[in-house]
């Protein structure tokens, strides 16, 4: 099998945190069924340091998933429910007069946990999201004027209901562009759903898995998955399909340079979970539908409407040099 | 009001590019223009390059009007015009150089690189030398180079850039070289720009005051070349007429304007081998033409011999001019001169020199005849004291008296002159010739450069009998600068005095071959105007050419050109080159039979190939892995030669 060539220098030494992260893709897939690229997509996700947007319709799993991340990986979780009279208050916490100490005191929101689950995200006032997207973005909180830095490794899934719902504030296309892939679940085939109707119940079998890592070892898989050789080659073809979003007609708003980099950053964490020797095309073909269908606008009078037909079109019409 | 922020430093490594384009541009009009106009040029070149470097602030507009008006009234004040090549090129100049202190982005840099290539070819309206062809080029490569560098949105090496913008100019050469041929060329075009007429060439002008050509001396342009169609003539003969002066004020001599002299080609009478040769004349601005003394026969159109044997032609050599003339330098001329003429060739006022008048009188009377008397007159330039130098003290306003008894330091035309006076006190008709003596044969080329330095009087005297015939007292004092001309003369020692070196060998052999460069140069290139084009064209076998006709032709030649090369450029296009591990696995999808499709990953299409051909399935899994690792994994060198055994393997099965 061949090796990443950044393993010899992890801190922990060895192929340990490979072997467990193998360990926690497969449990992942235990719980969540036929999911295989969407797990993965999400690993990549986290191995990049980036956040996560999960977009469907309720009951598909999503609340489900970013649980059991939470649980597998070892992080700590913390959701938080979007509704409508959410205040950025109750994200990022608030102080309180203590009176035996005669001093405020910074009581932490849901926000200070290693995994967030923002549920239903789009449920939320603007004002709410956006102290959300803040606080993902700078990794740290600032409440009266003092600044709390929020934990490491610190990961957001944010998960929307399709913006066409009743009672929904979309998020604007400045803030998806924080989050570095967004992806859709989709429903199981029959064979699974199948399966999940037999089996278990998917929240009592999260009680019993264990987690597969620790949080210094998630930090190190980081650290390693950033390095994962990027060839010459490679370098062109991404450059391929930046110029091919920016110059095709039926797209209006091609990837701009964070677009480019977060391509690049989540095709390497995903050559890693699959053991390529460097990133192959097919890491960046694997990401690319999630990384860039969010930050893609269609050109109103182009035939591809969904980001994912249109990250298909792309994908289609550059050739691989 | 918002304050305006400084530059940002973006322009920081084109800015180089298009002042170094500017610089290129300007360069050959700089020595034509009013100092003024470089300073402004450097000035405004450092102050923006400083702009951006420091992140200053560009000057205001009001400012940058003030400049501007500031510069055109410069203009207006240095030439009076603003029309022509010299006030022309100064706007051009000045006008880029403060467009740099409104420059912000790429695209006013774009408009600078099209005013550099403006400036560059309009520096072909000053001069076109030799050297004017790969300055040119360089100067087009170079602003080539500059705009495929800014208009490159990847980074790109110098020298791929300057590759790029050598094979542009390389494609585009053939059309160059065919409009160069085929476009029309007509005598006086219409839309001929006005020369520049406040640079002087240097030449004979049409008055010999003394000093006039002790200036010329030190002037080492070509005047003429001259290529014979069989041996030259020896040193001695080598007098090239030019004018005739004859009318003396006491201090200067003129002649008459240019004018058709009846009968001054039958005084003619030849005797010995004629000689037949062509000349090359560089541009005078003057109606005279230099031929060998005495030119007999001439092919060049509206000219005739004017009253002295001189030859002139209706509209002054504006351009260098080719023409052939046929010259007999043993020759008599007007046996019978009528007592009037005489007597006007004789003329002198009587109250200046006064002191050569009597000294004259007085000698003629000793010598009893006319030959004796010029031998003595000669043989006293020769005996005394007389020296010929380039540095004669200033003469005042009897300068033959002051020349002959006092200062007796003295170039051609003092000698000359003082002679003439000479024989016209003592009544013998004379008269005084200015052209050019000498020149030297270039032994690279096979033909005779005559210089401004050559130029030279002398004079001609009648005696009854013997007709008009010429006496040269310069070849009395200073015979060496007639028998050897004038490197002989220099070499000679005599030339040590002038502060001139004795040309070193090899430096006269490049001195030389750059000449009969120059010589072929103008010949070939220059010298390609209507009559050469139409001879040119009948030579190529068009009929009767004319402008309609040499167009047609030049648009067809030109759409052909364009298809061929727009054929060859295609036929030249292969896909940017991929590496060892590509070809490889190129090889291996042309012998799997099916061609991966636009946008197909490897293991997509390893996957397809195993669904469609499951027998190569183990080969397509084995050979992309190893693909995939050898081009986009960090260490290339093993699964390369794996890849390239699996390959060879997979080609070669049964």
């Amino acid at each position: 099998m061949p090796q990443g060539n950044t393993l010899e220098s992890l801190p922990l030494g060895g192929d340990k945190p490979k072997v467990a992260l193998d360990n926690a893709k497969r449990s992942l897939n235990n719980i969540i069924l036929g999911k295989e690229a969407e797990i993965s997509l999400a690993l990549a996700c986290l191995l990049a340091r980036g956040h996560l947007l999960i977009e469907d319709l309720p009951g598909l799993g999503k609340t489900i998933l970013a649980q059991s991340l939470a649980r597998v990986l070892g992080l700590s979780f913390q959701r938080i429910q979007f509704t409508s009279d959410l205040l950025p208050a109750d994200i990022v916490g608030v102080s309180i007069f203590r009176q035996e100490t005669g001093q405020f005191e910074f009581q932490p929101g849901p926000v200070f946990a290693q995994l967030v689950l923002a549920d239903e995200v789009n449920r939320a006032t603007p004002k709410a999201q956006s102290a959300l997207l803040e606080a993902m973005e700078e990794r740290q909180v600032s409440v009266d004027g003092r600044t709390h830095e929020l934990p490491s490794p610190y990961f957001v899934v944010a998960t929307q209901n399709p913006s066409d719902q009743i009672g929904t504030f979309p998020l604007p296309e400045s803030q998806l562009d924080r989050f570095l892939m967004r992806i859709e679940l989709g429903y199981p085939n029959e064979e699974n759903e199948r399966a999940l109707l037999t089996g278990t119940d998917r929240r009592e079998m999260l009680t019993e898995v264990a987690p597969a890592l620790t949080p210094d070892m998630l930090a190190a898989l980081q650290k390693s998955a950033a390095k994962v050789h990027i060839t010459d080659p490679l370098i062109d073809y991404v450059q391929a399909l930046v110029r091919f979003t920016r110059e095709s007609p039926d797209i209006e708003i091609g990837l701009s340079p964070r677009g480019s980099l977060a391509l690049i950053a989540a095709a390497r964490a995903h050559s890693f979970i699959e053991h390529h020797s460097g990133v192959f095309p097919d890491d960046v073909q694997a990401v690319f539908g999630s990384v860039a269908g969010h930050r893609l606008k269609p050109a109103s009078n182009s035939a591809y409407r969904t980001p994912a037909e249109l990250s298909r079109h792309v994908l289609d019409s550059v050739s691989i040099p | 009001m918002s304050k305006r922020t400084g530059t940002d430093g973006s322009l920081l490594t084109s800015l180089p590019w298009t002042l170094g384009a500017l610089t290129f541009s300007v360069l050959p009009h700089l020595q034509f223009l009013p100092i003024w106009v470089t300073v402004t040029f450097l000035g405004c070149s450092a102050w923006r390059m400083q702009v951006e470097r420091k992140r200053w602030r560009l000057p205001p507009a009001w400012l940058r009007i003030i400049l501007a008006l500031m510069c055109f009234i410069g203009v207006l004040a240095s030439f009076e015009a603003v029309s022509g090549v010299g006030p022309g090129s100064a706007l051009l100049a000045v006008m880029a150089a403060l467009k740099l202190l409104e420059t912000k982005q790429r695209r006013d840099q774009f408009v600078l690189l099209f005013i550099s290539i403006f400036l560059i070819m309009s520096s072909l309206l000053r001069e076109q030398y030799l050297w004017s062809l790969p300055y040119l080029l360089a100067g087009v490569l170079f602003t080539m180079t500059a705009w495929l560098r800014m208009s490159d949105s990847r980074p790109v090496s110098v020298g791929q850039s300057l590759r790029t913008g050598t094979r542009m100019i390389a494609y585009s050469a053939p059309l160059m070289i065919a409009m160069w041929i085929f476009f029309p060329r007509i005598a006086t075009p219409f839309w001929a720009v006005p020369i520049d007429t406040s640079s002087a060439t240097s030449g004979l002008s049409d008055r010999m005051s003394p000093g006039d050509i002790s200036s010329l001396s030190l002037s080492d342009a070509v005047a003429f070349r001259v290529t014979f169609d069989g041996e030259a003539p020896p040193p001695s003969k080598r007098y090239w007429r030019g004018l005739v002066l004859h009318r003396f004020n006491g201090r200067s001599w003129t002649g008459n304007d240019p004018s058709m002299g009846s009968g001054a080609r039958r005084e003619i009478e030849t005797d010995g081998e004629p000689v037949s040769y062509q000349v090359t004349l560089e541009p005078t601005r003057q109606h005279w033409i230099f031929a060998l003394d005495v030119p007999y026969e001439w092919n060049l159109s509206r000219t005739y011999m004017a009253r002295q044997q001189q030859l002139a032609r209706m509209q002054p050599v504006d351009q260098r001019i080719n023409y052939s003339v046929v010259s007999y330098p043993d020759f008599r001329l007007s046996n019978d001169l009528s007592k009037s003429t005489q007597e006007y060739y004789t003329r002198i006022p009587p109250n200046s020199n006064t002191r050569t008048l009597a000294l004259a009188r007085k000698m003629r009377q000793e010598a009893g005849s006319s030959e004796e008397f010029i031998n003595r007159v000669l043989r006293k330039f020769n005996a005394e004291e007389y020296y010929y130098t380039l540095q004669p003290p200033p003469l005042g306003r009897n300068p033959v008296d002051q020349f002959l008894f006092d200062s007796k330091r003295g170039f051609c035309e003092h000698y000359a002159s003082a002679f003439a006076v000479m024989m016209r006190a003592a009544g013998i008709p004379s008269r005084i010739v200015l052209g050019y003596q000498g020149g030297e044969m270039n032994p690279m080329g096979k033909y005779m450069i005559v210089r401004q330095a050559d130029a030279h009087a002398w004079t001609e005297v009648w005696l009854p009998g013997r007709g008009w015939y010429r006496v040269d007292p310069t070849a009395a004092v200073a015979p060496e600068r007639i028998e050897e001309g004038r490197y002989g003369a220099m070499l000679d020692g005599i030339g040590a005095s002038w502060g001139l070196e004795a040309p070193s060998q090899w430096l006269y052999r490049v001195t030389m071959t750059w000449d009969a460069m120059n010589a072929k140069w103008n010949e070939w290139i220059l010298a390609y105007g209507p009559d050469n084009q139409g001879r040119f064209m009948e030579w190529l076998g068009m009929d009767e050419p004319d402008w309609r006709k040499m167009m047609l032709t030049l648009v067809t030649i030109v759409v052909a050109l364009v298809g061929i090369i727009s054929v060859l450029l295609m036929l030249r296009y292969r896909p940017p080159p991929k590496d060892h591990a590509a070809r490889l696995y190129q090889k291996f999808t042309r012998a799997a039979g099916i061609e991966p499709e636009q946008g197909e990953t490897p293991l997509t299409y390893a996957l397809r190939l195993g669904d469609e051909k499951s027998e190569i399935s183990g080969f397509a899994n084995e050979i992309t892995s190893l693909y995939l690792d050898a081009r986009y994994g960090p260490s290339a060198t093993l699964p390369m030669q794996q890849l390239r055994s699996a390959v060879t393997q997979f080609v070669q099965r049964p």
